[in-house]
C-alpha cells in the first residue's frame, strides 16, 4: 500500500494522524531512516519544513532555487555575518542540493569518537555495509578524471605539480549530463538526492510525507514523548496557514539537521543538561579566487571532482584542513567575492575565467575546540541564533590554506589570485604569498567565511553531563526520542558529511525500530 | 573619515553592544541631526512590502555604490535592485526586518554619521565619492557592528542586482541548458499514481 507525499496545500485544517515511528526532517538522516523502518514493517510518518520540490521546477536559476532549496533563501549566517552558511532546506534537505560528493567516514575520526566521548559501535567495520548498500543503491561512483572540469582541473594539476596528495571525488550520481547546476536542483534526477531515490522508494511501500510541515514542539510527558505539534506552512508564500498537524507516534525522530534539531530541541524545554546547541561545526571555509586566461566556467561540469587532504594532519597543534573546487553561479560568486562598486564589478566581469578553490577546516579536534553555539533569543519565533566564534587556530588554518591554494593555483595556470578580505590580497605569481597573506587582517567580517557542512549541536556520547544522545542516537533521559542527523557528530569529519550521515543512520535505524517493538 | 570617531571608553562600549540592540536605537533616536532628512526616492508602482520610503531611498542610494554603473551592463534602476532588495526582505522573520529597517535607518542618520565619522550630512544627500568613503569607513570599521552592517547591506544590494538575468550577458554567464529542463514536470506524489522512470534513473535526452 502506497503512501502519498502531501504538501501544506493538503493540509487545509487542523489535523492528527497516528504513527509508530515520527520523523522530523528529510534530509541524509530522515530519508535513510524512513526507509529502512517501513522496510521493517513500521508505520512511518516524515514531516519537512521545506516543501517538495521536483525536477518540474528545477529551472537552473538562482533567483527561484535559493528561496525555495535553502535554509533563510541561502542567506544564513552567525549572528555576526561572519560566517555564511549554505544548508538544504526541502524534501531530501541537503542531498537536494549539495554538490554529490560522498566520502566514507575517515577511520582516525571514529577512533577519536570513540575514545574521547566513548561512542560505541560506530566502528569502521559496523558502518561497512551500510556504506556499500547505500553505495549502490545512489550509485555512488568515482568521477572520472577525463570528464573533470577546467575549475577542478586547477586544483588537480596543482597539486600534481607541487607534490601534494590528491584524489577523484565519488559522486551520488547516475546518467549525469554534467550541467554542473548540482547547487541548485538536478533538472533530469541525475543527482541521486534522497528526494529522488529512498524517499520514493519507501512512500511506495507505505511512508507518508508531509512537506510545509515546520515542527514547532515536541509533546515530552515524562520520560517518553507522544509526538510531534506541526505548524503547516503555505506552500508558496512559506508562511504559516494557521493549521496544525499533530502526529502521535511511538517514538520521535529529530532530523532537521545541526541548527534545527536543536533548535527544536531548545524549543520544546529540552536542553540535555546544557549540551543541546554546543559543539556546533562547520568545517569553515577559505575562499580563494583564481584568475585563468583561459575559459574557467565554473558553472559548468561537476562541480567538486577533485580534493586533496594533504594538509589534514598537521600535528597535534595546528588544524587540520582539506581542499576542494567550488562552483561559481552569478549570485553565489557576486555576494561571495569581495569588493564593492567599480572594482567588484571588475571582479565579476572576469567570471568565465574565475576558478574557486575552497579550504576547509577540520574543526572540533584540537583540546578547547568546542565551535559554535546554536540558540534561540526568543522561543517564539523561528529564528535561530547561531555563534560561531573564530579562534586563533582556526584563522591560522585559514590563513595556510589560502597560502596553499594561492600555490596550487598558480601551479594550476592561474595569472592572479585574490583572498577574499573585504579589500582583497591580489597575489601575482611571482609574489610573495606567504607574506602578503599573512600582513592581511584575519579578523570576522573581514574576510569572507563560509560553510556548506553544518555538524554537531546534539552531541553523542556516552556521559549525559557532556553528550545530548548516546550511542544509539537515543536522547540521554528519554525513552523514545532519538537525534538521527549532522547534529549528533561530537566533532567535523574532514570529509563531505552525507555519506556518514547516510550510514549512521542506516546502521542506527535498528535501534529506532526496537524501541517502538 | 576612516578613522571610528567615539573614542571615549563608554561610548565605543556603548556602541559594542550590539548593532541591532538598543544602543543604537539611543544613537539613532533624536535631536536636530538624527531628524536632518535626506533624499527621496521614488517608490515602485506597486508599492513597498517592508521597507519604509525612507529607508526605501537608502537602499536606492546604496546600489549604485554598491553595484557599480560599468557602460554596457544594466543599471540598478533598469534591475529594480530596491524593489528586489524590498521582496527578499518581506520572506525574512519579522526580528530581522526589523532589524534590517534599524540598519538603513542608521545608515542614513546624521546623528550616527557624524558620532562614527564626524559627518553631519546624511548618507542619500552626499555626492557618489563621498557615499563611498562612508561605505568604506564601514568596511574598514575597528568596530565589528559596523563591518556586519557592511556585509549585510553588500549581500542583500549584490544578491538584489544579480538574481536578474539582465546581467547574465554582461557576465559572460549563458544561463541554464534549457533543453535538459521539462517545465512543469509532473511530481510524484505516490497514492496511486504510478512512479515515473523520472525518480533516479530518469535518462536525458541526449549528453550534449
Amino acid at each position: 500500500m502506497s503512501g502519498y507525499i502531501f504538501t501544506g496545500k493538503d493540509v487545509p485544517r487542523d489535523t492528527e494522524v497516528g504513527a509508530d515511528v515520527c520523523i522530523v526532517g528529510s534530509g541524509a538522516g530522515g530519508a535513510v531512516l524512513a526507509e529502512q523502518l517501513v522496510s521493517r514493517g513500521l508505520r512511518v510518518v516524515v514531516l519537512e519544513e521545506g516543501g517538495y520540490h521536483t525536477r518540474g521546477e528545477f529551472n537552473m536559476r538562482e533567483d527561484w532555487a535559493y528561496p525555495a532549496l535553502y535554509q533563510e533563501m541561502a542567506n544564513r549566517s552567525t549572528d555576526d555575518q561572519s560566517v555564511l552558511m549554505l544548508q538544504g532546506r526541502s524534501v531530501g534537505g541537503g542531498t537536494t542540493v549539495n554538490w554529490c560528493t560522498s566520502f566514507r567516514t575517515p577511520k582516525p575520526v571514529l577512533e577519536r569518537w570513540a575514545q574521547d566521548f566513548g561512542v560505541e559501535g560506530l566502528s569502521e567495520a559496523a558502518l561497512s555495509p551500510h556504506f556499500d548498500a547505500i553505495e549502490e543503491r545512489l550509485h555512488i561512483k568515482e568521477w572520472p578524471l577525463e570528464a573533470m572540469n577546467r575549475n577542478n582541473r586547477v586544483l588537480w594539476d596543482g597539486c600534481g605539480k607541487l607534490g601534494f596528495g590528491r584524489g577523484l571525488v565519488r559522486r551520488n550520481v547516475n546518467n549525469c549530463a554534467d550541467l554542473g547546476k548540482c547547487g541548485l536542483g538536478c533538472p533530469i534526477d541525475a543527482k541521486q538526492s534522497m528526494a529522488v531515490t529512498l524517499i520514493p522508494d519507501a512512500v511506495e511501500r507505505g511512508l507518508n510525507v508531509y512537506a510545509n510541515a515546520s515542527v514547532r514542539r515536541i509533546l515530552v510527558d515524562g520520560r517518553k514523548v507522544r509526538g510531534v505539534e506541526a505548524a503547516i506552512l503555505d506552500a508558496t508564500r512559506d508562511v504559516p496557514t494557521g493549521a496544525t498537524l499533530t502526529v502521535r507516534a511511538k517514538a520521535v525522530a529529530v532530523c532537521g539537521g545541526a541548527i534545527n534539531s536543536p533548535a527544536l530541541l531548545l524549543r520544546s524545554g529540552l536542553t540535555g543538561q546544557g549540551n543541546v546547541g554546543q559543539r556546533l561545526f562547520l568545517h569553515p571555509v577559505a575562499i580563494m579566487a583564481a584568475h585563468l586566461e583561459e575559459p574557467v566556467e565554473a558553472w559548468s561540469g561537476a562541480p567538486q571532482s577533485a580534493y586533496s587532504r594533504h594538509f589534514i594532519d598537521r600535528g597535534p597543534e595546528r588544524m587540520g584542513y582539506f581542499l576542494e573546487a567550488a562552483p561559481l553561479y552569478p549570485m553565489l560568486a557576486a555576494t561571495v567575492l569581495p569588493g564593492f562598486g567599480a572594482a567588484h564589478q571588475t571582479t565579476m566581469e572576469k567570471l568565465p575565467h574565475t576558478q574557486v578553490c575552497i579550504g576547509l577546516a577540520v574543526d572540533g579536534f584540537l583540546p578547547g575546540d568546542v565551535g559554535g553555539t546554536v540558540r534561540l533569543a526568543n522561543p517564539k519565533e523561528r529564528r535561530v541564533h547561531i555563534d560561531y566564534p573564530l579562534r586563533p587556530w582556526l584563522w591560522e588554518a585559514l590563513r595556510d590554506a589560502s597560502e596553499k591554494m594561492a600555490r596550487i593555483q598558480f601551479a594550476g595556470g592561474a595569472s592572479e589570485v585574490l583572498s577574499l578580505h573585504a579589500t582583497p590580497v591580489r597575489l601575482r605569481p611571482k609574489d610573495d604569498v606567504e607574506r602578503l597573506l599573512r600582513a592581511a587582517p584575519w579578523e570576522a567580517g573581514r574576510v569572507r567565511v563560509a560553510t556548506a557542512h553544518q555538524m554537531g549541536g546534539c552531541c553523542m556520547g556516552r556521559d549525559p553531563k557532556t553528550s545530548v544522545v548516546d550511542s544509539s542516537l537515543r536522547y540521554h533521559g528519554l525513552d523514545n526520542l532519538f537525534v538521527v542527523d549532522g547534529s549528533v557528530l561530537p566533532t567535523s569529519l574532514g570529509v563531505n558529511p552525507q555519506e556518514t550521515i547516510f550510514g549512521i543512520a542506516r546502521l542506527r535505524s535498528a535501534a529506532v525500530a526496537a524501541s517502538v517493538a | 573619515m576612516v578613522s571610528d570617531a567615539p573614542r571615549s571608553p563608554s561610548r565605543r562600549s556603548l556602541l559594542k553592544r550590539g548593532l541591532f540592540g538598543g544602543a543604537l536605537l539611543v544613537v539613532g533616536g533624536t535631536g536636530f541631526l538624527a531628524l536632518r532628512g535626506g533624499r527621496r526616492a521614488s517608490l515602485p508602482f506597486d508599492g513597498l512590502h517592508v521597507f519604509s520610503e525612507e529607508e526605501y531611498a537608502v537602499l536606492e542610494a546604496l546600489a549604485p555604490r554598491l553595484v557599480g554603473n560599468r557602460p554596457g551592463w544594466p543599471s540598478v534602476q533598469q534591475v529594480g535592485v530596491a524593489q528586489a532588495v524590498d521582496r527578499i526582505v518581506e520572506r525574512t522573520e519579522p526580528s530581522v526586518q526589523a532589524e534590517l529597517k534599524q540598519l538603513l535607518g542608521l545608515f542614513d542618520n546624521a546623528l550616527a554619521g557624524f558620532l562614527f565619522g564626524g559627518r553631519t550630512v546624511p548618507f542619500t544627500a552626499l555626492d557618489a565619492a563621498a557615499q563611498d568613503r562612508v561605505l568604506e569607513d564601514w568596511r574598514d570599521s575597528r568596530l565589528a557592528i559596523r563591518r556586519t552592517g557592511y556585509n549585510a547591506l553588500r549581500t542583500l544590494v549584490l544578491a538584489g542586482y544579480y538574481q536578474s538575468p539582465l546581467t547574465w550577458g554582461p557576465l559572460g554567464y549563458p544561463g541554464p541548458e534549457s533543453s535538459f529542463y521539462q517545465p512543469g514536470a509532473k511530481a510524484w506524489t505516490g497514492g496511486p499514481m504510478p512512479r515515473p522512470d523520472g525518480n533516479g534513473v530518469f535518462h536525458p535526452v541526449a549528453r550534449p
